[in-house]
């Protein structure tokens, strides 16, 4: 029963923490205005009761003090155990079992399933799907996200995870070193991630021939290929939810735990960190699912990203519609010299 | 074994800074960093209290419980301490700690946080005690010297009490017995209503 309360408590502290990205910190904002004006009255009616002080001691309001700095006038500030709660209890909890159960979930339905494989033989005839420019932002920001995917797991779970098998020394050494490439790494992801955007949101806008692909779930369980434009809708469903919000939420919260030099305070570095963990853990599982559709998962979905050319039996079958616009626009066979512009519907 | 505390006595600190530069030149502590500080609540206004306040050596340690390379650990007199060679400055510790006790001296562009540092309730580190190597990175280890923390040692009004807490307890006890006496004992006006409250005005729109 106990239990369940503190579970209520901590949604509603997520949610609270939720609010606080867009409206400010809200971990001081229960507390009551400054009091002072409380306690000279009360030091009148009842001198020897001093509980507007003792109040403010837990207020998290800025008081007078000699040292400088950020913070240094808050005797106590609350939104840690908060903070800590959320980050060694739920956020660890679900987030390592959803972590865990994607690759899980992958490998039985690679074992049972298979990779996906072409219906016909392919024709030899290769297409053009991402030019030079599209697939260096692409795999900027793969690789950013895949380094900051690892560093970001050491710091959080490499404690009960690595640590038992390294020993302090070399664990230590190991977060160190992650740390570092996590501060480091991460603007150069943000900048990816814009680029990336600004080069593939023309063709991820609603189409209507998504439609078909929700009704028919992607042709995930029964195999059958449908129609779509340059990106059906799973694409555009990754590209937003995962590209535009989740790794810009990441990427926000990321600057701000990366540049404490603004003298931002605790509450915004808490609230940030969590943001950070939500968004995080939820972007990179879902990572996973992208990154095994996007390689063993599918026959030939590599060869887009990585040659810039697919088989002409890949584009009909998976991207129809694309297919025949770009067979209209430009000769099949893969030009000699030159990069034509790739076909864009 | 004796469980070491720290207890400010509000109703004694005067707000001297005694404490904050005791520390600050027995330790030789890095720049911008102070180990410990006084605050005043509600400066000027009548009531005020100060309060010096450090690493509390709490049993149930957030910043050990965050920290992502383990390098907390706590004394069997019950001091919280850390290991500098492990610390990756990543400043979880701060962000957890209610008392604002780890401070990162900055140790690049940009904010990067060097090694973290906090009170050791001048008990040194992982290091040979009083070794030049735990002085450099630490501080001075009193404690391995037989004598208690620096801080409360200097205070002039002995506010700042530092050593086991069953003798702390017993000399805090005694001194709230003993502070006043009849209607001045802390709260007693709680416990036993306003004794001859002076006249104020009543709040605007109250009852009269």
């Amino acid at each position: 029963m106990s239990h369940d309360m503190t579970v209520l408590k901590r949604l509603l502290w997520m949610v609270l923490t939720l609010c606080a990205l867009a409206g400010g910190p809200v971990f001081a904002a229960d507390a009551p205005p400054a009091t002072a004006a409380d306690q000279a009255l009360r030091q009148q009616s009842q001198p020897l009761n001093n509980a507007p002080v003792w109040r403010e001691v837990r207020s998290g309001e800025q008081h007078y003090t000699t040292v400088q700095g950020v913070e240094t006038g808050v005797l106590i500030q609350s939104g840690g155990q908060t903070w800590r709660a959320l980050r060694n209890g739920p956020l660890m909890l679900y987030g390592g079992i959803a972590f865990c159960a994607m690759l899980v979930l992958l490998a039985v339905f690679f074992k049972l399933r298979g990779p996906i494989r072409l219906s016909e033989a392919k024709t030899g005839r290769m297409i053009q799907r991402f030019n030079t420019m599209e697939r260096m932002s692409h795999w900027a920001m793969a690789i950013s996200f895949c380094v900051l995917m690892v560093s970001g797991l050491v710091m959080l779970f490499g404690k009960h995870v690595l640590l038992p098998v390294f020993g302090y020394s070399l664990f230590a050494t190991v977060a160190l070193v992650c740390k570092n490439i996590h501060n480091f790494v991460g603007p150069v992801f943000i900048l990816s991630v814009l680029l990336f955007i600004v080069l593939f949101v023309k063709d991820n806008v609603w189409q209507a021939i998504d439609a078909l692909w929700i009704r028919k779930a992607g042709g995930l369980l029964t195999g059958e290929h449908v129609p779509s434009h340059r990106f059906n809708f799973g694409e555009k469903t990754w590209f937003w939810l995962g590209v535009v919000f989740l790794s810009l939420t990441v990427g926000i919260s990321g600057l701000v735990l990366n540049f404490p030099n603004f003298e931002q305070g605790r509450a915004i570095m808490q609230t940030a960190n969590i943001v950070h963990l939500i968004g995080g853990l939820i972007v990179m599982t879902l990572s996973l699912a992208h990154i095994y559709i996007g390689s063993i998962g599918m026959e030939g979905a590599l060869d887009g990203m990585k040659t810039g050319y697919v088989d002409e039996t890949w584009a009909k079958e998976h991207h129809e519609l694309w297919y025949d616009a770009a067979k209209k626009a430009q000769p099949a066979e893969k030009p000699a010299g030159g990069m034509p512009a790739p076909a864009r519907v | 074994m004796a469980r070491m505390k720290f207890i400010c006595d509000a109703e004694r600190c005067i707000e001297c800074n005694g404490c904050v530069t005791a520390c600050k030149n027995e330790h030789e502590v890095p720049w911008g960093v102070n180990r410990r500080r006084v605050v005043t609540i509600n400066d000027g206004v009548p009531g005020e209290r100060s309060m010096s306040v450090a690493c509390m050596h709490c049993s149930d340690a957030p910043c050990m419980a965050v920290c992502p390379v383990d390098c907390f650990y706590r004394t069997d007199e019950g001091v919280v301490l850390h290991d500098k060679d492990l610390c990756i400055g990543c400043g979880y510790c701060f962000y957890a700690c209610p008392f604002g006790a780890p401070q990162f001296p900055q140790a690049g562009a940009f904010g990067l946080r060097g090694k973290m540092d906090k009170c050791t309730f001048c008990a040194g580190g992982p290091e040979t005690n009083n070794s030049e190597e735990e002085f450099r990175k630490y501080g001075r280890n009193r404690l391995a010297e037989g004598k208690l923390p620096l801080c409360a040692e200097v205070c002039s009004t002995k506010a700042l009490l530092g050593g086991d807490a069953d003798v702390l307890a017993d000399i805090y006890r005694q001194r709230v017995l003993t502070r006043g006496k009849g209607a001045d004992i802390w709260g007693w006006s709680t416990a036993y209503g306003k004794p001859d409250a002076p006249a104020t005005a009543p709040a605007a729109g109250g009852k009269s």
